[in-house]
Order: C-alpha cells, then structure tokens, then sequence
C-alpha cells in the first residue's frame, strides 16, 4: 500500500496542469477530467454520538493540487468528518478511498502512514519544550539508543519550514511564542511526517490580518508541490480568497460541492445556514476582504431587532476610567495610563490585535482586575461590579473563562443565579427554581441541547457561547464588557450574539466591545477606537474608510508580524 | 447538537431508533436520559462490568498465588457476608466497622478533590484527629461528663483535622506550594507526632509500650448489635458507623444542594471560569480543605472511640491512603464514596478469613484491592475509548 500511496502522491499528475505560484489570484483548478480527480474519496460516512447524529451519509472528493474548503455552521459535521479523515474518530459506516485503493484509517498513526495530518485548531505544541524538541517528537527522534538529539531529529522539519519560507528558531520555547508562531510550528510539525494531505481546522481563528495573508500564502503553496489542502472554514471571504473548489456540510450531510470559480459569497451562504434564502447586505468590511464588494452577511441586524442605532451626542457618560494603569498575571504592567468614557445605549467598539492589553482591559472594566492605579466610576460613583450597577461579562475564551465543560448545560447556566436569594433556602439551593430558570434560559437564548443534562462539552461552540451569552444577559444588565463575543462562531449563532447585544443597547444599556473582527466592530459598534502599544486612537466607524482603519492596525502590527525569532525576542 | 429539522426533505427516512426518538423531542423535558432510575441502572451496569472485570483479575491472581479460585472466593465472601440468611450477622458487621474509617477519609478526599485540591493528606489528617481527642479525654476525663466528653472529642477531631488541611490549603492559596506535596509531608509529621506523643505525654500510666492509656469504657461508642444477633459472638459494630452514614448525607447536601457546594465544583472543574464568575476561588479551596480535613479527622476519633479504645503508634493501617481509591472509585460522589467504601470494607473483612484459610499473609489484601482499582480503571479507559470524545 504504501510505495503505490508515495509513488502516486509525490508525483500526481495534477501537477501538469497546475499553474507556476501565483500569490494573489488563486490559479485555475486541477483539470477536473485527470486522472487524479477524487484522489481521495469518502463515500457515505456516518457517525452518531449516542442519539446525535453528527454525519449522515457525507461524501467528499478531494484532488491532489486543491485547496478544498470545508464549510459548514458549528455542529454541521466539519471537524467530525476530518476527524474521521486524521484516524481520530472511528466511523459507523463508509468507506475512505485513497488513490483507487480503499484504506482503513484506525488511529492517527495509519493516517499518518498514508501522509494524512491534520493542524488543529487548539494547537497539540508542549509549551515546556523548545521548537525542535516539539518537532522531535513527531520525528520520532527519541527511539534512536535511548538518547537523542532534539536539533538533528527536527533537522528536516526545520529544513521544510525554510522551503516554506520560514525561519524557525529550533531553540524558542513554545511557551514565549506568539499564536501566530505557534501555529506555523503546528504547520511544520504536521508536514515533518511526509504529508501528501493535510487538514486545516479554521486556522485563520487565532491570526491577525497580515497573518492570515501569510497562511493563505503558504497554503498556496503546498498546493503547488502537489498537496491536498483540506481547510475547514468560517469566514466566506476567506474560502473565496483562497479555496479552489469548496464542499457545503448542514446538519451531517453534503449540501453540495462545487468550484469556487463557480459560486459566490450569496450562494455559500444559502447553503451553510439553510435551504431559507438568506438576505445578504452589502457591508462595509474593510479590512479582511479582498473583495471590496464582498458580501459578510454577519454584520447586519436581523429585521426582527429594533435596531436603534446610536443614541443622542449629548448623554453622559455612564463609565468613566481614568488613567488607568494596569498589570498582566505575571506583574507586568500592560496598560498604562489609560483613559476612555461609554455612555448609555451606546456600542463602544474597542478594535485591535491580540496581545494589546485587551484581556486585562476588559477584566478590569468587568471588575474582576482592580486597576494598580487610575478610577472607575459609575455615574459618578466608585464602580462596583453587581453592586453599583448590574454587569454582565462576556469572556474572550469560553473554554478557559466562561464554562465549566465537564459539568451540565443547566449548571454552567447558573453560575451567577445561585448567588441571587430568590434562589436559595437559607443555605440550599431551590433547585426547582433554578431549573426552570435555567430551561427558560435554553429556550429564550435557543440553546439547541437534547436535554440540559448533558456536559456543556458536548454542544457545539456556537451553543457553548450561547451559554455565556445566556448567563450574562440573563439579567438585563446595565453596564456589558463583551470580548470576542463571536469568535469561532457560524452565521448564525453570530447573528444572534449581535442582536442580542443591539437588543441590550436599545434597552439602554452601555456596553464596551473588545473585538480582534473589525467586521464586528464596523457592523456594532457607534463609536470605536483601535487599541494598540498601550493607547486608544478613536476613529469614527461610519466615516473612517477602510484605508484609515487599514493603517491604524497596520502600524499596530509593527514587529508582530516577523519570524519566529523576532517574537521570541519581544517576549523574552 | 441538533434535531433534525421537518423543513428539510430527507431523500431517505433517517434511522429512529429509541435513543434518537427520544432526543428528537428536546422540548418536552429537561432531562429524559438522566433520570434518577436510569442513572442507577446505568450505574449498576457500569458496576456489574467492573465486578466482572476484578473476578477475572482476581481469579488470575489466585491461580499464580496457587489458592483454588473457587475455594479463595468462597473465603472472601465468608469472611465479607458470612451466612446472613441464618443470623449470623458477625462478618457483615466487621464489613461495617471496616467500612466506616474509608467512608469518612473517602468522603474527605471527594470534598478535596471535587475543588480541584488534589489532597493526599487523609492520613495525616486522620491521626491528627486522633490525636487531639485522645489528648482530650487524657486531660479532660476527670472534668467533664462521658457523654459531653465524647461529643467533645469528635469535634476536637474534626478541629484538628481541619486545621492539618487548611496548612496545606493555605500554602497552595498563598504561596502557591502544590497541595499533593504539602499534605504528604504534613502526613509524616503527624505520624511522627503521634509516634513521639505516645512515648511522652501521652503514653500509658505504666510506660511499657507506644500506646496511651485505654480510654474509659463510658465515653466509647455503644455497640450496636447484641451478640444474640450474631451467633453469641461480640461484634465490634459502634455506633459511629452511623455517623459516617449521616455524613454523606451532609456531603452530598453541602456539594450539590448549597451555593458553596457549586461554587466548590465550578472551581474544581475550571478555577478560571470560577473567578471570571466572582467566585471567591481561593476562599473555596480553603474551604474545601478545612472540610475535607475535618472528616479524615473525625475519622480518627471514630475509630478511636469505635473500635481501638486507644492511641498507638501504629494506629492506622493506611485509611487515609486507600480513602483516594475508595472515592475514585465511587467516581469523587458521595453515594458512590459510600459503595465503594463498602466494598473495601468488604475486602478487608474478606480477606482476613481468606488469609486464615489459606495461610496467605493478609498483605495479599492490597493485592486484591489493587486488583479492584485496576479492573475500574481499565474498564474506564475502555469506555472512555470507545465513546470518544469528540464535539464539532
């Protein structure tokens, strides 16, 4: 199996017909009469989860020489079909043919065998262990007489990463890299095992703007030496930026499949939400579309909101912070002398790159990191969270901050209530109450769960956000940090964190939005300003152009964007 | 994840068996797979596998030990349950008494280790309960009645166990010092406290061996069972094994009925989402330790007040050590603490008679108890394998 496997993927006759490197313009398609076309090929793959049917008789054609983008909503079958691909999940029915052989992949090792890798989106790096070392251990240089040499076994990795144009330092803890680097080890690590295809699970989540141009680079040209680039993916604009044939999964099954030449943003999305055409509004989405006219069907309300837009120039400000100075976990300060003001049913839109102070900012604003120095205050009083005014908080990384995983849908729903007398019997809980609160939570913020029994893990990450936007709007609060509210989430569950948050701001509510999307920050925010080396530049949302706001990140990205080495040095 | 939806025309009828009718209809309540009846079926189903599991690791070691497995089973069970049906209640009540120490640490540990505190200091915890009360009732039995005494001596226990926890809850708030690192030392000093106390201050009126004086018959547990119940025989079944009943009721109130209680288990699975909930994290650690120590500590002024009668320098056999499994096992639940608490107490009375009739040494007890912990832990890893893990 295997030397029919190497012989056909080191040389497939895709090759021939694809164009030399083109870094803009994605190149024509592989033929798709070749020889090579359904290189490989899953046919009716099925997987249940207990009563969930995750896939439903899925088919996917993949060619040598291809990006395919795998594009679906949260819990549509993407990760589970390539998990099935990478030997990680077992299926319940199908067949997987490589090459014109049909292939059984058992475990992550066989995959490997047959040069399938997948690069995950929660990275699989030690972040104890240098560069080299985590390359080393996939390289299997440990076996070699009980001793070895992390450098000489990452050697060829390292040797890949050049080809790749990149230089990575084999001597950089992980742990002092940035996510961007960090994912580039993970791209190294998964090629280092002679991949012929390699699986991208949405890449583009972790990585700033120029970031994301470098990947698709990069994909583009392991396309070119002849590899299958499977990518699964959120973001329309990116498929269209950078896939050359794409695949529409709801729901566990195939919607349909097609060139990328051949649709467009209006018709992925039709399929991926549902058979219901969905209205599409032209955005202003400056930054991440290559096409100006692109059209990002997030950034609207919904029809059904009452969306009244900005309040009133003249209303005070309800939170004022002044000068504030602020420190990291590890004592360092991050923030200083910082100062900003939000007033009531007003978006305060807080744009900028990772790793700016965002994380500490927000904390604080929620009161949950007390300033080393500098005011809160609301409506003129020192600000104290759920005591001066009802705050809600809506943390940047669900997993880490905002759920306990392991425990049911209906206790993460209640993390606050159980702090609320109305709850409680001298010291026990009043579970009956709490459960209906907890069902009146599911179906008012439509949590799909079979039953609110089950783990918070086993929901898909649109509904997991769904509960930590659940629990922070449960009780109309009047002063809402909200970060990332929306990262890795589908249309729809996008859709519906936006129109809550809008909902909230009719109400009156002020609100400060801390977003790495400046799609997000364009389609909410009333008044915004991008956070970078520490201070706050306002610029007006519907007035500034794409240039402008082009130019406030791009001089943020300032030494952000460099190799390995570079960030390796600024975080020593 | 999600039901299907009846707008989209399916080109072949989905597969409907009973699981997924039932899932296909979340709307009508909120927890159908996981009523209380079929958490316990589930649940006996899970046990029934790991009993089967331990016979055949059991019966290996048997063979390799060359006692006949047949007649070694029949041993344990006697030595475990006797012949109830008849009266004779003797070998279910050394199961009990066997029982109630590994309940109370068991019940400690889940406290722990429900909050994230990977606690390994039942033990120390435990003498230093002992401990305290038999100081007590050493300088305090002249002055104070038998009833008041003993109740006195529990909750000297309790304090002192707490305290023992709390140090090490303490330097893991404050100075980040790694609880599974502290609390084994604190294990040591304990043991060597007691060790040094019974050769000093506490040592018997005649100062012959590490031993304190036997406490006075009036402030011990009463026995429970009168011997007419169990063949004539004396049985050893106190009092306090019914206090180790009563406390996982409090256990299972406290985690699951109380706002601390959750507060505790958020922490445990994910300290971060505990403080970005305004949980106060570290005083729920400190928390959690000071209770888990409080039980361990009550367990020993049980056993001493149940069973021993006296301090030694030997006085526990490892309970606090054994508590980690017992409350593994039980799955960190205080129900669960309680069945599997029952059946190491079992073991142990099991294999005291299985080591008479086999002339086995009785260390062959951690033989079996190892063998327990591995079909678990192997049948888990098995489970945990063939359900997967994985979400979109």
């Amino acid at each position: 199996m295997r030397p029919t496997m190497q012989a056909d993927s080191r040389q497939p006759t895709d090759n021939a017909t694809v164009p030399p490197t083109s870094s803009a313009t994605p190149p024509n398609p592989p033929d798709r009469t070749d020889a090579a076309s359904g290189w490989l090929t899953l046919r009716g793959i099925g997987k249940r989860y207990g009563a969930t049917v995750a896939l439903d008789g899925v088919d996917l054609e993949v060619r040598a020489g291809e990006i395919h983008a795998l594009l679906g909503e949260n819990g549509a079958g993407k990760s589970t079909l390539m998990h099935v691909l990478a030997g990680l999940t077992e299926p319940d029915a199908g067949t997987i043919t490589l090459a014109g052989h049909t292939v059984s992949i058992a475990n992550p090792r066989a995959a490997r065998r047959l040069g399938i890798a997948m690069v995950h989106q929660h990275f699989t790096l030690v972040p104890a262990f240098t560069v080299a070392e985590n390359l080393a251990l996939d390289a299997g240089g440990f076996r070699r007489w009980g001793r070895y040499d992390a450098h000489q076994a990452a050697a060829s990795a390292l040797e890949r990463a050049r080809a790749l144009g990149w230089n990575l330092d084999g001597a950089s803890r992980i742990a002092n890299l940035s996510v961007g680097a960090q994912q580039r080890v993970e791209i190294v690590k998964a090629l280092a095992t002679d991949a012929r295809i390699l699986i991208f699970d949405e890449p583009t989540a972790v990585l700033a703007g120029d970031e994301v141009e470098e990947l698709f680079g990069v994909l583009r040209r392991l396309r070119d030496q002849g590899c299958a680039v499977i990518l699964i993916a959120h973001k329309l604009a990116e498929i269209l930026a950078v896939a050359d044939r794409v695949t529409v999964l709801r729901r566990g099954k195939r919607v349909a499949s097609c060139l990328v030449a051949d649709t467009d943003a209006r018709q992925l999305a039709a399929w991926m939400v549902g058979s219901a055409p969905v209205s599409l509004p032209v955005s202003t989405s400056p930054a991440n579309a290559p096409d100006p006219a692109d059209p990002l069907p997030v950034s609207q309300p919904s029809p059904n909101v009452a969306d009244l837009g900005a309040q009133p120039v003249g209303v005070n400000p309800a939170l004022t912070a002044t000068s504030l100075i602020l420190r990291g976990d590890r004592g360092e300060i991050v923030l200083r002398d910082l100062s900003l003001a939000a007033r009531p049913g007003e978006i305060y839109g807080i744009g900028g790159v990772d790793g700016n102070g965002q994380v500490e900012l927000a904390e604080a604003l929620a009161g949950l990191r007390p300033p080393v120095s500098g005011a809160l205050m609301w409506n003129g009083q020192p600000f104290t969270p759920d005591v001066s005014v009802r705050t809600a908080y809506i943390p940047q990384d669900r997993r880490r901050a905002g759920l306990a995983v392991t425990m049911s849908v209906e206790d993460n729903l209640l993390f606050e209530a159980v702090g609320d007398p109305q709850y409680r019997f001298g010291p026990f809980l009043r579970r009956g109450r709490l459960r209906r609160l907890a069902q009146d939570l599911i179906e008012k913020f439509d949590i799909r769960t079979p039953t609110a029994a089950l783990p918070a893990s086993a929901l898909s990450g649109g509904n997991q956000q769904k509960i930590v936007v659940a629990r922070a709007l449960r009780h109309a609060p009047d002063w809402i940090v909200a970060m990332n509210p929306t990262r890795g989430l589908d249309i729809g569950a996008t859709r519906f964190v936006h129109d809550q948050l809008r909902q909230a701001r009719a109400r009156g509510a002020t609100i400060v939005l801390i977003t790495t999307d400046l799609d997000e920050l364009a389609a909410l925010a009333d008044r915004a300003a991008i956070l970078a080396w520490g201070t706050l530049t306002d610029f007006e949302v519907g007035a500034g152009d794409a240039t402008q706001l082009g130019l406030l990140l791009g001089g943020m990205e300032r030494g952000k964007a460099g190799d390995v080495m570079d960030a390796a040095e600024s975080k020593p | 994840m999600t039901t299907p939806d009846p707008s989209i025309p399916h080109p072949t009828p989905p597969p409907a068996p009973a699981a997924d009718a039932e899932a296909s209809s979340p709307a009508a309540g909120s927890s159908l797979p996981h009523t209380v009846p079929q958490k316990i079926f589930f649940g006996l189903a899970q046990w029934a596998g790991y009993a089967l599991g331990f016979l055949v690791l059991l019966t290996l070691t048997f063979a390799a030990l060359r006692i006949p497995p047949l007649h070694a089973f029949r041993a344990l069970w006697m030595g475990a349950f006797g012949d109830a049906a008849s009266g004779h209640l003797y070998p279910i009540s050394e199961t009990l008494v066997e029982t109630s120490p590994l309940l109370l640490t068991g019940l400690g540990v889940v406290v722990a280790w429900r909050a994230g505190m990977f606690s390994i200091g039942g033990e120390g915890q435990l003498l230093m309960g002992a401990l305290a009360a038999t100081a007590l009732a050493r300088y305090g039995a002249h002055a104070l009645p038998a009833p008041l005494l003993t109740v006195l001596m529990l909750v000297a226990a309790m304090f002192a166990g707490a305290l023992w926890g709390l140090l090490a809850g303490w330097l893991r708030v404050r100075r980040n010092v790694q609880e599974v690192i502290s609390t084994i030392m604190l294990n040591y000093i304990a043991l060597y406290l007691v060790g040094g106390m019974v050769v000093g201050p506490l040592q018997e009126a005649a100062r012959r061996g590490p031993q304190s004086d036997p406490l006075p018959d009036a402030i011990l547990f009463a026995r429970l069972l009168p011997p007419a119940w169990s063949g004539g025989m004396t049985t050893r079944l106190h009092s306090g094994v019914l206090l180790a009943l009563v406390a996982v009721l409090v256990v299972w109130a406290y985690l699951f009925r109380t706002k601390s209680g959750f507060a505790l288990r958020v922490t445990g699975q994910n300290a971060e989402a505990a403080r970005v909930a305004r949980f106060p994290v570290a005083r729920l650690q400190m928390q959690a330790m000071g209770l888990s120590g409080a039980l361990c500590g009550l367990a020993g002024a049980v056993e001493l007040l149940g069973v021993a009668g006296r301090l030694d320098a030997s006085f526990s056999p490892g309970w606090g050590y054994t508590a980690i499994p017992v409350a593994l096992l039980g799955g960190l639940h205080p129900v669960g603490a309680l069945v599997s608490a029952l059946f190491f107490g079992a073991l142990t009375a099991g294999s005291g008679n299985l080591s008479r009739f086999s002339g086995v040494s009785s260390v062959l007890i951690y033989v079996i108890q190892a063998a327990a912990v591995l079909a678990v832990v192997g049948a888990r890893a098995w489970q945990a394998h063939r359900s997967g893990t994985d979400a979109d």
